[in-house]
């Protein structure tokens, strides 16, 4: 019953689950604040503030002028004021673009990896041979860099590849696809690839959610008369929110960032169909050495991503700092 | 909830499953074990009837491929497996001691707050790509640009969210009553942590360490910017090896990708049973 107060599912249940859940994380004495405290943290904190703080304000002060690497000291270089930005969110397409779609690779990636992991990870509710061999073998995917991902798939979607080969086979010789030369099928092969490297995190994450529901509320309800069906959609589901949840947040705060698989895949091509904001900016940066221009982009996506994880964080907040109460 | 049997068509689906989760892995595998004349065939060959190491011996020596006629592997991979390797067990060991001291601090003492925990998680969150830029700027400034220093500086920094969480949930599950009969025998509080914590989580510990070595040996966009000549790690190498050959080499590319893999997928199946807890930043616990 340990992992059922760990995932905090069940206040809003049942009276069952309530009663199971009692007393198993007493309140403790609050904690004592000390020199060691303080020293222990230090470096933690002093290397996150590094790692925040610095790029901000640098990223910050670049912005507002027209360094290039050729310009030499970047305190010698020509304050524009704020050109930069209004280049950057006036004219610049390529970037509104780049935002909207990670966004919406983003969204059809994270519901398909829900779905096929929820699918998977209730398939693991049953009785069978093997299941712990299996087990692993539905892990190995997200185990695997994302360059290798992004290689494996590139080879994969060749004209004269597997996938081709598989259509053809299926649908005549004349099946096979140039998925790189298509915007809609390079998209099509980000998201299957993004989709197949992911999808185990969903399911790892959501079959430990469903293995801690307890039992007592489902038998009751089996009990009372529930159908499966209405057992999982009455009472399962609703148990299972927080760590459905707590899934996609953390791969939403991953795949915002998206850049490995497709620099491998695509390059952000046809054209900049598949450019994600991160490959955008990477390209702007290093590929064009417009730095200063692409120091205000990425001040802008910093400030973007504050705004993301205040939103994203609010829901599992209390979940993650639990014990320390 | 368990208990009831897989039935047929389930496990139709479940063996379908299988094959598109494994399929990738064994393409890539059986690539790397291709001879040259099978690299590119078409239709593409499934599994090669004269497999060979050749594509690996390749890595390490370029010419070796010679005598197979083909030509334009110019780079050895040996300098990219030894940068991994340095980069992601100095950048590891390091984070995971920073990890270590602020998991206690988080856990056990008020200093901080409530801030000093989700300022730590946030790095976690800024995209790579515009970190990247001030940090090339700063880097070129103070002399950081591709060295190792540089990198592992940023390896550290960057899987610090995950260290400092996972293993903060670890310390966490200790009872504070074990530290504080150790204090009550007359040992010091930072002693209660060295012989008292320390050695309870060690079993996390070291899921917390390979956990962070498989996030550093995944990295690249840093490595990608941060390095030209002397650094360099597989992951920019693989890369390299697609664009400088435009992608005809699939054998030596495979055979560069596989050995990437397979100490991930070893230290990945060995930490198994913690992976739901290191990704999800200790709130989802097995």
């Amino acid at each position: 019953m340990n992992e059922l107060s760990e995932l905090r599912v069940a206040s809003e249940v049942s009276d069952l689950a309530r009663e199971d859940a009692q007393g198993v994380t007493a309140p403790r004495s609050s904690l004592p604040s000390n020199r060691l405290g303080q020293l222990l943290m230090l470096p933690g904190q002093i290397v996150s503030l590094l790692v925040l703080v610095v790029p901000l304000v640098v990223a910050f002060y670049m912005s507002f002028t027209d360094w290039t690497p050729t310009h030499g000291s970047l305190l010698e270089a020509t304050l524009v004021g704020l050109d930069n930005y209004k280049e950057l969110l006036i004219y610049d397409t390529r970037f509104v673009e780049a935002v909207v779609r990670t966004l919406l690779i983003s969204a059809v990636c994270l519901a398909l990896e829900f779905v096929f992991g929820l699918s998977l990870a209730v398939l693991f509710l049953r009785e069978f041979r093997g299941k712990a061999i299996l087990f692993s073998a539905f892990l190995t995917p997200m185990m695997i860099l994302p360059v290798v991902v992004g290689y494996t798939f590139w080879m994969l979607f060749q004209s004269n590849g597997p996938i081709n080969q598989l259509l053809m086979l299926a649908f005549g010789s004349g099946a096979g696809l140039q998925w790189f030369r298509s915007a809609p099928l390079a998209v099509s092969a980000v998201i299957i690839t993004e989709v197949w490297h992911w999808t185990p995190l969903f399911f790892l994450i959501l079959l430990s959610g469903l293995n801690a529901i307890p039992e007592n509320p489902v038998r009751a309800a089996v009990i009372l008369g529930a159908t499966p069906r209405q057992v999982f959609w009455r009472i399962v589901l609703p148990m299972l929110k927080p760590v459905i949840i707590v899934a996609f947040v953390i791969r939403a705060m991953e795949i915002v960032k998206l850049f490995d698989e497709v620099f491998m895949l695509t390059r952000g091509g046809p054209g900049t169909s598949t450019e994600t904001i991160s490959l955008y900016i990477y390209k702007l940066a290093f590929a064009d050495f417009q730095l200063a221009y692409g120091a205000a982009a990425a001040f802008l996506v910093l400030l973007g991503t504050l705004v993301l994880i205040h939103l994203l964080l609010a829901p599992i907040r209390n979940q993650l700092l639990e014990a320390r109460r | 909830m368990t208990g009831r049997k897989l039935t047929w068509p389930l496990a139709f689906v479940l063996f379908g499953a299988l094959i598109v989760s494994l399929f990738p892995v064994f393409w890539i595998v059986m690539t790397a074990i291709k001879p040259p004349t099978d690299w590119n065939a078409s239709p593409a060959i499934w599994i090669p009837s004269h497999p060979t190491l050749i594509n690996f011996k390749t890595l390490f020596d370029p010419d070796s491929i010679r005598a197979y006629g083909v030509g334009g592997v110019s780079q050895a991979a040996t300098n990219s497996v030894f940068g991994s390797l340095l980069a992601s067990v100095v950048g590891t060991a390091l984070s995971v001691a920073i990890g270590l001291f602020a998991a206690i601090g988080i856990s056990r003492y008020a200093n901080g707050g409530k801030a000093t925990p989700l300022i730590i998680l946030s790095g976690r969150m800024f995209p790579p790509a515009a970190i990247a830029v001030p940090f090339v700027i700063i880097y070129s400034n103070v002399g950081l640009i591709d060295t190792y220093r540089g990198l592992i500086a940023i390896y550290v920094a960057g899987t610090l969210p995950f260290s400092t969480w996972m293993l903060k949930s670890f310390v966490d599950d200790l009872p504070r009553e074990i530290e504080e009969a150790a204090m009550i025998d007359g040992r010091s509080r930072l002693m209660a942590h060295v012989f008292v914590t320390i050695p309870l989580i060690r079993g996390g510990l070291l899921a917390t360490t390979l956990f962070v070595f498989i996030l550093n040996w995944s990295e690249f966009m840093f490595a990608l910017v941060l390095s030209y000549s002397n650094v360099t790690t597989i992951p920019v190498q693989l890369a390299r090896y697609v664009t400088a050959t435009a992608g005809t080499l699939y054998g030596v590319q495979a055979a560069l990708a596989v050995l990437a893999m397979i100490p991930l997928v070893l230290a990945g199946l060995l930490i198994q049973s913690h992976l739901a807890r290191g990704m999800t930043f200790g709130a989802v616990k097995r």
